[in-house]
Protein backbone atom coordinates (compact mmCIF):
# COMPACT_ATOMS: atom_id res chain seq x y z
CA UNK A 1 0.00 0.00 0.00
CA UNK A 2 2.09 2.93 1.10
CA UNK A 3 5.97 2.38 1.69
CA UNK A 4 8.12 -0.12 -0.04
CA UNK A 5 11.48 0.56 -1.53
CA UNK A 6 11.34 -0.27 -4.84
CA UNK A 7 14.64 -0.83 -7.49
CA UNK A 8 13.64 2.71 -9.84
CA UNK A 9 14.45 0.92 -13.02
CA UNK A 10 12.45 -2.63 -12.96
CA UNK A 11 9.95 -1.11 -11.34
CA UNK A 12 9.43 1.52 -14.08
CA UNK A 13 9.75 -1.44 -16.71
CA UNK A 14 7.25 -3.01 -14.88
CA UNK A 15 4.83 -0.34 -15.13
CA UNK A 16 5.13 0.77 -19.00
CA UNK A 17 5.05 -3.42 -19.64
CA UNK A 18 1.36 -3.51 -17.58
CA UNK A 19 0.27 -0.18 -20.08
CA UNK A 20 1.37 -1.81 -23.00
CA UNK A 21 -0.23 -4.85 -21.95
CA UNK A 22 -3.58 -3.66 -20.72
CA UNK A 23 -3.50 -1.66 -24.10
CA UNK A 24 -3.17 -4.66 -26.14
CA UNK A 25 -5.58 -6.87 -24.18
CA UNK A 26 -8.39 -4.00 -24.57
CA UNK A 27 -8.18 -3.52 -28.25
CA UNK A 28 -8.03 -7.73 -28.43
CA UNK A 29 -11.14 -7.72 -26.47
CA UNK A 30 -12.85 -4.99 -28.28
CA UNK A 31 -11.65 -6.52 -32.00
CA UNK A 32 -12.94 -10.10 -30.86
CA UNK A 33 -15.84 -8.89 -28.71
CA UNK A 34 -16.78 -6.94 -32.06
CA UNK A 35 -15.87 -9.50 -34.32
CA UNK A 36 -18.09 -12.78 -32.56
CA UNK A 37 -20.95 -10.62 -32.33
CA UNK A 38 -21.19 -9.63 -28.87
CA UNK A 39 -21.81 -5.77 -29.56
CA UNK A 40 -23.36 -4.67 -32.78
CA UNK A 41 -20.44 -2.85 -35.31
CA UNK A 42 -23.09 -0.45 -36.69
CA UNK A 43 -22.34 1.21 -33.53
CA UNK A 44 -18.89 -0.28 -31.87
CA UNK A 45 -16.50 -0.71 -34.86
CA UNK A 46 -13.79 -3.05 -34.48
CA UNK A 47 -9.90 -1.40 -33.97
CA UNK A 48 -9.39 -2.57 -37.42
CA UNK A 49 -12.47 -0.96 -39.41
CA UNK A 50 -11.60 2.34 -37.61
CA UNK A 51 -7.85 1.80 -38.48
CA UNK A 52 -8.83 1.30 -42.15
CA UNK A 53 -11.36 4.24 -41.85
CA UNK A 54 -8.59 6.62 -41.38
CA UNK A 55 -7.43 7.31 -45.42
CA UNK A 56 -11.17 7.78 -46.46
CA UNK A 57 -11.85 10.45 -43.48
CA UNK A 58 -8.22 12.08 -44.12
CA UNK A 59 -9.20 15.32 -45.67
CA UNK A 60 -12.50 15.82 -44.24
CA UNK A 61 -10.88 15.57 -40.74
CA UNK A 62 -7.64 17.47 -41.28
CA UNK A 63 -9.52 20.82 -42.85
CA UNK A 64 -12.11 20.14 -39.81
CA UNK A 65 -9.16 19.81 -37.36
CA UNK A 66 -7.59 22.99 -39.16
CA UNK A 67 -10.76 25.01 -38.60
CA UNK A 68 -11.41 24.21 -34.82
CA UNK A 69 -7.76 24.38 -34.18
CA UNK A 70 -7.86 28.06 -35.70
CA UNK A 71 -11.06 29.15 -34.04
CA UNK A 72 -9.39 27.48 -30.78
CA UNK A 73 -6.32 29.85 -30.96
CA UNK A 74 -8.47 33.33 -31.32
CA UNK A 75 -10.59 31.84 -28.25
CA UNK A 76 -7.53 30.97 -26.37
CA UNK A 77 -5.95 34.46 -27.17
CA UNK A 78 -9.28 36.68 -26.37
CA UNK A 79 -9.46 35.09 -23.73
CA UNK A 80 -5.83 35.02 -22.16
CA UNK A 81 -5.55 38.78 -22.94
CA UNK A 82 -9.03 39.48 -21.00
CA UNK A 83 -8.50 36.99 -18.52
CA UNK A 84 -5.18 38.19 -17.38
CA UNK A 85 -6.03 42.35 -17.79
CA UNK A 86 -9.18 41.32 -15.71
CA UNK A 87 -7.04 39.22 -13.54
CA UNK A 88 -4.29 42.25 -12.79
CA UNK A 89 -7.10 44.62 -12.39
CA UNK A 90 -9.20 42.58 -9.70
CA UNK A 91 -6.09 41.58 -7.76
CA UNK A 92 -5.15 44.93 -7.44
CA UNK A 93 -8.34 46.40 -6.48
CA UNK A 94 -9.57 45.09 -3.10
CA UNK A 95 -13.26 47.16 -3.29
CA UNK A 96 -13.79 46.45 -6.65
CA UNK A 97 -12.71 43.07 -6.21
CA UNK A 98 -15.27 42.06 -3.16
CA UNK A 99 -17.87 44.01 -4.69
CA UNK A 100 -17.64 42.04 -7.91
CA UNK A 101 -16.59 38.61 -6.51
CA UNK A 102 -19.76 36.94 -6.33
CA UNK A 103 -20.73 38.07 -9.96
CA UNK A 104 -17.52 36.19 -11.14
CA UNK A 105 -18.18 33.38 -9.10
CA UNK A 106 -22.00 32.79 -10.44
CA UNK A 107 -20.90 33.53 -14.10
CA UNK A 108 -17.91 30.94 -13.57
CA UNK A 109 -20.50 28.46 -12.44
CA UNK A 110 -23.15 29.05 -14.61
CA UNK A 111 -22.83 26.48 -17.18
CA UNK A 112 -22.41 28.57 -20.50
CA UNK A 113 -24.36 25.79 -22.37
CA UNK A 114 -27.57 27.33 -21.27
CA UNK A 115 -26.86 30.72 -23.20
CA UNK A 116 -25.29 29.21 -26.00
CA UNK A 117 -28.87 29.01 -28.25
CA UNK A 118 -28.88 32.67 -27.52
CA UNK A 119 -25.08 33.00 -29.02
CA UNK A 120 -26.22 31.86 -31.94
CA UNK A 121 -29.01 32.99 -32.83
CA UNK A 122 -27.33 36.79 -32.34
CA UNK A 123 -24.04 35.80 -33.78
CA UNK A 124 -25.06 33.07 -37.25
CA UNK A 125 -23.25 29.91 -37.65
CA UNK A 126 -20.31 30.95 -38.78
CA UNK A 127 -17.23 31.12 -36.93
CA UNK A 128 -17.96 34.12 -34.22
CA UNK A 129 -19.85 32.42 -32.28
CA UNK A 130 -17.61 29.57 -31.42
CA UNK A 131 -15.04 32.20 -30.91
CA UNK A 132 -16.96 33.92 -28.64
CA UNK A 133 -18.24 30.77 -27.28
CA UNK A 134 -14.64 29.45 -26.61
CA UNK A 135 -13.33 32.60 -25.02
CA UNK A 136 -16.56 32.37 -22.69
CA UNK A 137 -15.25 29.19 -21.70
CA UNK A 138 -11.73 30.05 -21.40
CA UNK A 139 -11.74 33.68 -19.81
CA UNK A 140 -13.41 32.85 -16.09
CA UNK A 141 -10.70 30.12 -14.83
CA UNK A 142 -7.85 32.63 -16.07
CA UNK A 143 -9.45 35.49 -14.41
CA UNK A 144 -10.55 33.74 -11.58
CA UNK A 145 -6.43 32.04 -11.14
CA UNK A 146 -4.67 35.41 -12.00
CA UNK A 147 -6.61 37.59 -9.98
CA UNK A 148 -6.11 35.21 -6.87
CA UNK A 149 -2.52 34.95 -7.28
CA UNK A 150 -2.24 38.93 -7.64
CA UNK A 151 -4.48 38.86 -4.52
CA UNK A 152 -1.79 36.97 -2.91
CA UNK A 153 1.32 38.65 -3.35
CA UNK A 154 3.34 39.21 -0.84
CA UNK A 155 1.90 41.95 0.86
CA UNK A 156 5.46 42.74 2.38
CA UNK A 157 7.43 42.88 -0.75
CA UNK A 158 4.78 45.61 -2.04
CA UNK A 159 5.46 47.82 0.96
CA UNK A 160 9.18 47.68 0.72
CA UNK A 161 9.20 48.08 -2.78
CA UNK A 162 6.98 51.32 -2.19
CA UNK A 163 9.37 52.56 0.61
CA UNK A 164 12.51 51.93 -1.80
CA UNK A 165 10.37 54.57 -3.80
CA UNK A 166 9.31 52.34 -6.65
CA UNK A 167 6.44 53.90 -8.84
CA UNK A 168 3.45 51.54 -9.55
CA UNK A 169 4.13 50.54 -13.00
CA UNK A 170 7.90 49.28 -11.48
CA UNK A 171 5.70 47.34 -8.69
CA UNK A 172 3.64 45.80 -11.65
CA UNK A 173 6.94 45.16 -13.81
CA UNK A 174 9.29 43.82 -11.21
CA UNK A 175 7.59 42.63 -8.32
CA UNK A 176 3.22 41.21 -9.19
CA UNK A 177 4.61 39.90 -12.80
CA UNK A 178 7.14 37.75 -11.61
CA UNK A 179 5.08 36.24 -8.59
CA UNK A 180 2.00 35.70 -10.85
CA UNK A 181 4.17 33.90 -13.54
CA UNK A 182 3.11 30.22 -11.87
CA UNK A 183 -0.62 30.98 -12.03
CA UNK A 184 -0.80 32.40 -15.51
CA UNK A 185 1.29 29.44 -16.45
CA UNK A 186 -1.44 27.04 -14.81
CA UNK A 187 -4.17 28.86 -16.07
CA UNK A 188 -3.12 28.98 -19.99
CA UNK A 189 -2.93 25.09 -19.25
CA UNK A 190 -6.60 25.12 -17.59
CA UNK A 191 -7.70 27.19 -20.54
CA UNK A 192 -6.72 25.86 -23.44
CA UNK A 193 -9.24 22.51 -22.94
CA UNK A 194 -11.91 24.80 -21.85
CA UNK A 195 -11.61 26.82 -25.20
CA UNK A 196 -11.19 23.66 -27.30
CA UNK A 197 -14.33 22.87 -25.27
CA UNK A 198 -16.55 25.45 -25.92
CA UNK A 199 -15.69 25.48 -29.84
CA UNK A 200 -16.05 22.22 -30.33
CA UNK A 201 -19.69 22.55 -28.84
CA UNK A 202 -20.79 25.24 -30.87
CA UNK A 203 -19.57 23.39 -33.68
CA UNK A 204 -21.72 20.39 -32.66
CA UNK A 205 -24.84 22.61 -32.01
CA UNK A 206 -24.56 24.74 -34.98
CA UNK A 207 -21.44 23.87 -37.03
CA UNK A 208 -21.45 24.30 -40.83
CA UNK A 209 -17.20 24.10 -40.22
CA UNK A 210 -14.81 22.24 -38.36
CA UNK A 211 -14.35 18.66 -36.34
CA UNK A 212 -17.70 19.71 -34.04
CA UNK A 213 -19.31 19.68 -37.52
CA UNK A 214 -18.14 16.82 -39.12
CA UNK A 215 -18.09 14.44 -35.80
CA UNK A 216 -22.02 15.41 -35.90
CA UNK A 217 -22.30 14.51 -38.98
CA UNK A 218 -20.50 10.92 -38.58
CA UNK A 219 -22.78 10.09 -35.88
CA UNK A 220 -26.35 11.48 -37.57
CA UNK A 221 -25.17 9.22 -40.62
CA UNK A 222 -24.21 6.17 -38.19
CA UNK A 223 -20.51 5.97 -40.01
CA UNK A 224 -19.08 4.79 -36.43
CA UNK A 225 -15.36 3.84 -37.85
CA UNK A 226 -15.19 7.13 -39.06
CA UNK A 227 -16.23 8.84 -35.90
CA UNK A 228 -14.01 6.53 -33.53
CA UNK A 229 -11.21 7.88 -35.44
CA UNK A 230 -12.20 11.61 -35.63
CA UNK A 231 -12.71 11.20 -31.68
CA UNK A 232 -9.21 9.76 -31.43
CA UNK A 233 -7.97 12.41 -33.45
CA UNK A 234 -9.24 15.79 -32.04
CA UNK A 235 -8.14 13.69 -28.63
CA UNK A 236 -4.76 13.07 -29.89
CA UNK A 237 -4.83 16.52 -31.18
CA UNK A 238 -6.02 18.03 -27.62
CA UNK A 239 -3.33 15.75 -25.94
CA UNK A 240 -0.69 17.22 -27.68
CA UNK A 241 -1.28 20.97 -26.95
CA UNK A 242 -1.68 20.54 -23.51
CA UNK A 243 1.65 18.31 -23.39
CA UNK A 244 3.52 21.70 -25.29
CA UNK A 245 2.27 23.57 -23.03
CA UNK A 246 3.49 21.69 -20.08
CA UNK A 247 6.45 21.58 -21.58
CA UNK A 248 6.61 25.80 -22.28
CA UNK A 249 5.17 25.96 -19.03
CA UNK A 250 8.06 24.10 -17.25
CA UNK A 251 10.83 26.24 -19.27
CA UNK A 252 9.32 29.61 -18.40
CA UNK A 253 9.26 28.64 -14.31
CA UNK A 254 12.72 27.75 -14.89
CA UNK A 255 13.89 30.90 -16.54
CA UNK A 256 12.00 32.67 -13.64
CA UNK B 1 -24.04 47.00 3.92
CA UNK B 2 -22.66 49.70 1.54
CA UNK B 3 -21.30 46.60 -0.87
CA UNK B 4 -24.80 44.88 -0.98
CA UNK B 5 -26.38 47.89 -2.44
CA UNK B 6 -23.55 48.69 -4.69
CA UNK B 7 -24.06 45.29 -6.08
CA UNK B 8 -28.27 45.52 -6.09
CA UNK B 9 -26.94 48.80 -8.17
CA UNK B 10 -24.65 46.83 -10.58
CA UNK B 11 -28.15 44.39 -11.32
CA UNK B 12 -30.63 47.31 -11.39
CA UNK B 13 -28.11 49.33 -13.57
CA UNK B 14 -27.21 45.75 -16.05
CA UNK B 15 -31.38 45.09 -15.90
CA UNK B 16 -31.65 48.90 -17.04
CA UNK B 17 -29.35 48.90 -19.78
CA UNK B 18 -30.63 45.45 -21.01
CA UNK B 19 -34.15 47.03 -21.24
CA UNK B 20 -33.16 49.82 -22.86
CA UNK B 21 -30.95 48.55 -25.57
CA UNK B 22 -33.38 45.47 -26.01
CA UNK B 23 -36.32 48.19 -27.18
CA UNK B 24 -33.98 50.11 -28.87
CA UNK B 25 -32.39 46.92 -30.74
CA UNK B 26 -34.76 43.91 -31.23
CA UNK B 27 -36.88 43.43 -28.44
CA UNK B 28 -37.20 39.68 -30.07
CA UNK B 29 -33.71 38.97 -30.44
CA UNK B 30 -32.76 40.48 -27.34
CA UNK B 31 -35.54 40.07 -24.79
CA UNK B 32 -35.98 42.59 -22.46
CA UNK B 33 -36.68 41.90 -18.68
CA UNK B 34 -40.00 42.85 -19.39
CA UNK B 35 -40.46 40.58 -21.66
CA UNK B 36 -39.02 37.83 -20.06
CA UNK B 37 -40.76 37.99 -16.42
CA UNK B 38 -43.95 37.47 -18.02
CA UNK B 39 -43.10 34.65 -20.31
CA UNK B 40 -41.35 33.18 -17.24
CA UNK B 41 -44.70 33.51 -15.17
CA UNK B 42 -46.82 31.46 -18.54
CA UNK B 43 -44.05 28.88 -18.28
CA UNK B 44 -44.44 28.54 -14.41
CA UNK B 45 -48.55 28.74 -14.67
CA UNK B 46 -48.18 25.76 -17.12
CA UNK B 47 -49.65 28.15 -20.05
CA UNK B 48 -46.80 28.37 -23.02
CA UNK B 49 -45.63 24.34 -21.90
CA UNK B 50 -48.11 22.34 -20.35
CA UNK B 51 -45.86 19.68 -19.87
CA UNK B 52 -43.15 21.28 -18.12
CA UNK B 53 -42.87 18.99 -15.01
CA UNK B 54 -42.62 16.06 -16.74
CA UNK B 55 -39.30 17.19 -19.00
CA UNK B 56 -37.94 18.81 -15.70
CA UNK B 57 -38.19 15.66 -13.41
CA UNK B 58 -37.12 14.00 -16.82
CA UNK B 59 -33.57 15.99 -16.29
CA UNK B 60 -33.25 15.99 -12.81
CA UNK B 61 -33.95 12.13 -13.21
CA UNK B 62 -31.20 11.68 -15.49
CA UNK B 63 -28.89 13.92 -13.60
CA UNK B 64 -29.62 11.76 -10.19
CA UNK B 65 -28.67 8.74 -12.30
CA UNK B 66 -25.85 9.74 -13.82
CA UNK B 67 -24.20 11.77 -10.35
CA UNK B 68 -25.28 8.11 -8.65
CA UNK B 69 -22.85 6.13 -11.36
CA UNK B 70 -20.13 8.61 -11.24
CA UNK B 71 -19.97 8.36 -7.47
CA UNK B 72 -19.79 4.71 -7.19
CA UNK B 73 -17.18 4.68 -10.30
CA UNK B 74 -14.77 7.22 -9.19
CA UNK B 75 -14.59 6.01 -5.77
CA UNK B 76 -14.21 2.90 -7.36
CA UNK B 77 -11.80 3.71 -9.49
CA UNK B 78 -9.54 6.01 -6.89
CA UNK B 79 -9.83 3.77 -4.58
CA UNK B 80 -8.30 0.99 -6.31
CA UNK B 81 -5.51 3.36 -8.38
CA UNK B 82 -4.90 5.43 -4.68
CA UNK B 83 -4.19 2.53 -2.85
CA UNK B 84 -2.64 -0.42 -5.43
CA UNK B 85 0.53 1.71 -6.20
CA UNK B 86 1.08 -0.65 -9.28
CA UNK B 87 -2.11 0.11 -10.82
CA UNK B 88 -1.68 3.89 -9.85
CA UNK B 89 1.05 4.48 -11.26
CA UNK B 90 0.05 2.33 -14.93
CA UNK B 91 -3.45 3.62 -15.36
CA UNK B 92 -3.18 7.36 -13.62
CA UNK B 93 -1.22 9.20 -16.05
CA UNK B 94 -3.91 7.43 -18.70
CA UNK B 95 -6.75 8.87 -16.60
CA UNK B 96 -4.48 12.21 -16.11
CA UNK B 97 -3.93 12.74 -20.11
CA UNK B 98 -7.90 11.77 -21.08
CA UNK B 99 -8.86 14.37 -19.11
CA UNK B 100 -6.73 16.53 -21.19
CA UNK B 101 -9.23 15.79 -23.57
CA UNK B 102 -12.61 18.01 -24.01
CA UNK B 103 -15.12 15.81 -22.77
CA UNK B 104 -17.12 16.17 -25.17
CA UNK B 105 -15.05 14.66 -28.16
CA UNK B 106 -17.03 11.65 -26.89
CA UNK B 107 -20.61 12.82 -26.95
CA UNK B 108 -21.68 12.05 -30.87
CA UNK B 109 -20.09 8.46 -29.89
CA UNK B 110 -22.63 8.53 -27.08
CA UNK B 111 -25.23 9.53 -28.99
CA UNK B 112 -24.77 7.55 -31.57
CA UNK B 113 -24.04 4.29 -29.09
CA UNK B 114 -26.92 5.13 -26.42
CA UNK B 115 -29.36 6.81 -28.68
CA UNK B 116 -31.42 10.21 -28.36
CA UNK B 117 -32.54 9.07 -25.00
CA UNK B 118 -31.97 9.45 -21.81
CA UNK B 119 -29.58 7.11 -21.68
CA UNK B 120 -27.44 8.85 -23.97
CA UNK B 121 -27.57 12.18 -21.75
CA UNK B 122 -26.84 9.79 -18.26
CA UNK B 123 -23.74 8.58 -20.25
CA UNK B 124 -22.44 11.63 -20.66
CA UNK B 125 -23.50 13.45 -17.20
CA UNK B 126 -21.48 10.45 -15.40
CA UNK B 127 -18.48 10.63 -17.58
CA UNK B 128 -17.88 14.55 -16.61
CA UNK B 129 -18.44 13.62 -13.26
CA UNK B 130 -16.19 10.79 -13.46
CA UNK B 131 -13.28 12.45 -13.74
CA UNK B 132 -13.26 14.85 -10.86
CA UNK B 133 -14.16 12.15 -8.37
CA UNK B 134 -11.75 9.84 -9.09
CA UNK B 135 -9.17 12.78 -9.48
CA UNK B 136 -10.29 14.18 -5.67
CA UNK B 137 -9.60 10.57 -4.44
CA UNK B 138 -6.21 10.16 -5.53
CA UNK B 139 -4.72 13.96 -4.61
CA UNK B 140 -6.57 13.04 -0.89
CA UNK B 141 -5.08 9.90 -0.65
CA UNK B 142 -1.41 11.60 -1.38
CA UNK B 143 -2.37 13.78 1.55
CA UNK B 144 -2.99 10.98 3.89
CA UNK B 145 0.21 11.28 6.41
CA UNK B 146 1.87 7.59 5.79
CA UNK B 147 3.11 7.60 9.92
CA UNK B 148 -0.78 7.41 10.86
CA UNK B 149 -1.03 4.33 8.56
CA UNK B 150 1.93 2.97 9.74
CA UNK B 151 0.83 3.47 13.50
CA UNK B 152 -2.44 2.30 13.28
CA UNK B 153 -1.09 -0.79 11.42
CA UNK B 154 1.24 -1.14 14.49
CA UNK B 155 -1.32 -1.01 16.80
CA UNK B 156 -2.95 -4.24 15.21
CA UNK B 157 -5.89 -2.30 12.83
CA UNK B 158 -7.49 -4.22 10.06
CA UNK B 159 -6.85 -2.82 6.78
CA UNK B 160 -11.00 -2.14 6.98
CA UNK B 161 -10.40 -0.51 10.10
CA UNK B 162 -7.50 1.72 8.91
CA UNK B 163 -9.23 2.96 5.46
CA UNK B 164 -12.71 3.94 7.80
CA UNK B 165 -10.84 5.18 10.87
CA UNK B 166 -8.00 6.58 9.61
CA UNK B 167 -7.84 7.26 5.64
CA UNK B 168 -11.27 8.53 4.48
CA UNK B 169 -11.37 11.52 7.76
CA UNK B 170 -7.63 12.59 7.08
CA UNK B 171 -8.71 13.11 3.11
CA UNK B 172 -12.45 13.93 3.82
CA UNK B 173 -11.55 17.32 2.79
CA UNK B 174 -10.30 16.80 -0.80
CA UNK B 175 -13.29 14.19 -1.19
CA UNK B 176 -15.71 15.74 -0.37
CA UNK B 177 -14.43 19.10 -2.95
CA UNK B 178 -14.39 16.58 -5.71
CA UNK B 179 -17.58 14.65 -4.67
CA UNK B 180 -19.17 18.73 -4.89
CA UNK B 181 -17.38 19.59 -8.35
CA UNK B 182 -18.89 16.00 -9.55
CA UNK B 183 -22.05 17.15 -8.48
CA UNK B 184 -21.83 20.54 -10.71
CA UNK B 185 -20.27 18.67 -14.30
CA UNK B 186 -22.87 15.49 -13.89
CA UNK B 187 -25.46 18.72 -14.10
CA UNK B 188 -23.59 20.09 -16.91
CA UNK B 189 -23.26 17.28 -18.90
CA UNK B 190 -26.59 16.28 -18.83
CA UNK B 191 -27.95 19.58 -20.42
CA UNK B 192 -25.18 19.94 -22.45
CA UNK B 193 -26.55 16.30 -23.93
CA UNK B 194 -30.02 17.37 -24.39
CA UNK B 195 -29.17 20.83 -25.71
CA UNK B 196 -27.09 18.94 -28.73
CA UNK B 197 -29.93 16.77 -29.09
CA UNK B 198 -32.75 15.05 -27.57
CA UNK B 199 -36.68 14.86 -27.58
CA UNK B 200 -37.53 15.20 -24.21
CA UNK B 201 -35.99 16.77 -20.58
CA UNK B 202 -35.37 20.98 -20.07
CA UNK B 203 -32.92 20.82 -22.95
CA UNK B 204 -35.30 20.00 -25.23
CA UNK B 205 -37.56 22.19 -24.49
CA UNK B 206 -34.66 24.93 -24.71
CA UNK B 207 -34.28 23.86 -28.18
CA UNK B 208 -37.41 23.67 -29.38
CA UNK B 209 -38.54 27.58 -28.08
CA UNK B 210 -34.95 28.42 -29.47
CA UNK B 211 -35.86 27.12 -33.47
CA UNK B 212 -39.30 28.63 -33.31
CA UNK B 213 -37.74 31.87 -32.38
CA UNK B 214 -39.88 31.98 -29.21
CA UNK B 215 -37.02 33.59 -27.46
CA UNK B 216 -39.14 34.95 -24.35
CA UNK B 217 -40.34 31.88 -23.72
CA UNK B 218 -36.30 30.39 -24.24
CA UNK B 219 -35.07 32.78 -21.52
CA UNK B 220 -38.05 31.75 -19.09
CA UNK B 221 -36.57 28.06 -19.80
CA UNK B 222 -33.04 28.96 -19.21
CA UNK B 223 -33.98 30.97 -15.34
CA UNK B 224 -36.07 27.69 -14.46
CA UNK B 225 -33.17 25.36 -15.30
CA UNK B 226 -30.96 27.70 -13.59
CA UNK B 227 -33.14 28.01 -10.56
CA UNK B 228 -32.86 23.90 -10.58
CA UNK B 229 -29.00 24.14 -11.02
CA UNK B 230 -28.64 26.83 -8.00
CA UNK B 231 -30.74 24.74 -5.88
CA UNK B 232 -28.39 21.46 -6.31
CA UNK B 233 -25.16 23.34 -6.15
CA UNK B 234 -26.60 24.66 -2.79
CA UNK B 235 -27.55 21.63 -1.16
CA UNK B 236 -24.23 20.41 -2.18
CA UNK B 237 -22.37 23.07 -1.18
CA UNK B 238 -24.32 22.77 2.47
CA UNK B 239 -23.27 19.05 2.56
CA UNK B 240 -19.98 20.21 2.09
CA UNK B 241 -19.83 22.14 4.73
CA UNK B 242 -21.33 19.43 7.22
CA UNK B 243 -18.51 17.10 6.16
CA UNK B 244 -15.76 20.02 6.87
CA UNK B 245 -17.10 20.53 10.11
CA UNK B 246 -17.02 16.86 11.32
CA UNK B 247 -13.25 16.92 10.15
CA UNK B 248 -12.62 19.35 12.17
Amino acid sequence: MIGAAVRPARDRARIVGLQVASLVVVLAAWEGLARAGWVDPLFVPTPSAVARSVPSLGGVAMSGLADTLAKTAAAYALSIVFGVAGGLVLGGARTLDQTLRPFVVALYGMPKILVLPWIVLLLGYGSVPAVVYGTLHGFFPILVLVSGAVRDVDGHLLTVGRAFGARPWQLYLKVVLPAIVPAVLAAMRLGVVFCLLGVLVVEMFAGVRGMGSVMGALANGFRAPELFAATALVSLASIVIVLALDALGERLSRWR
Amino acid sequence: VTVVLIRAGIVAVVLAGWEIAARVGSPLLYVPPSAAVPALRDLLLLRSYPDLLEHLLLTVHEILIAYGLAVAAGLAVGFALGLYRTLGRAYGPILAALYAVPAVVWYPSLMLFFGLDAASKIAFGFLLGFFPITLAVLAGIRQVNPQLVIVARAFGARPLTIFLKVLVPAMLFTLVGGLRTGAALSVVGVIVGEILGSKAGMGALINHAYGLLRTADYVALVVVSLAVIVATDGAASLLERRARRWTE
